[in-house]
């Protein structure tokens, strides 16, 4: 069974998207699955921003936020990989339930048609 | 005299789930400090008061929301 996931990475804001798509393409090659060979819906840099307090002594971070879909046995040796790699400040991962995946929005509106968008986590 | 009942204003709007990523909308439930304001002040409904205490937090681990606004300057 494949459950719809949200992910935010924080890279070090040293790094080039060039380098960060290398890094986002190896953690999502451990995502893909016979069943489901294009497991992520969604890849949306927002691209280099200021944190709200320092992380490790960066005040800088690179933002990229995803969607996918996978089986639960497929995530700890995803996070295992993420958390080993020391390019990535920070991330979290979400269940995103009941939404579709559809473009990140940027504005602060959020209208929806949808009848049921229930986050139960 | 009875108080008018307040309304929850996410109910209002018309959102159902309080994004996490959004932290310009939720800074408007915390106070200068970057505190959650109780439901009392905010107004929420018990629905909404919860999606938004997980909300801030996710947002706050995340540096999109500081845990206490104004420290360490």
């Amino acid at each position: 069974m494949t459950r719809h996931y949200e992910m935010v990475y924080i890279f070090d804001s040293a790094m080039e998207e060039a380098q960060v798509n290398e890094h986002l393409e190896r953690f999502h090659a451990l995502l893909t699955t016979p069943e489901k060979p294009e497991p992520v819906t969604s890849v949306s840099h927002w691209g280099k921003r200021q944190l709200a307090y320092a992380i490790g002594g960066k005040e800088i971070g690179y933002y990229v936020v995803t969607q996918f879909e996978a089986p639960a046995a497929q995530l700890p040796e995803y996070e295992r990989a993420i958390k080993l790699d020391d390019s990535v400040l920070r991330h979290l991962l979400v269940l995103n339930e009941g939404e579709a995946p559809r473009a990140p929005r940027t504005s602060d509106d959020d209208d929806d048609g949808g009848p049921d968008r229930e986050e139960n986590d | 005299m009875r108080r008018r009942a307040k309304t929850c204003p996410v109910c209002e709007s018309g959102v159902r789930v309080l994004d996490f990523k959004d932290e310009r909308a939720l800074s408007r439930f915390t106070t200068e400090r970057g505190k959650i304001l109780p439901a009392r002040l905010s107004g929420m409904c018990a629905r909404h008061q919860r999606q938004l205490a997980t909300a801030i937090k996710r947002s706050r681990y995340l540096a999109l929301m500081p845990y206490v606004r104004g420290a360490g300057r």
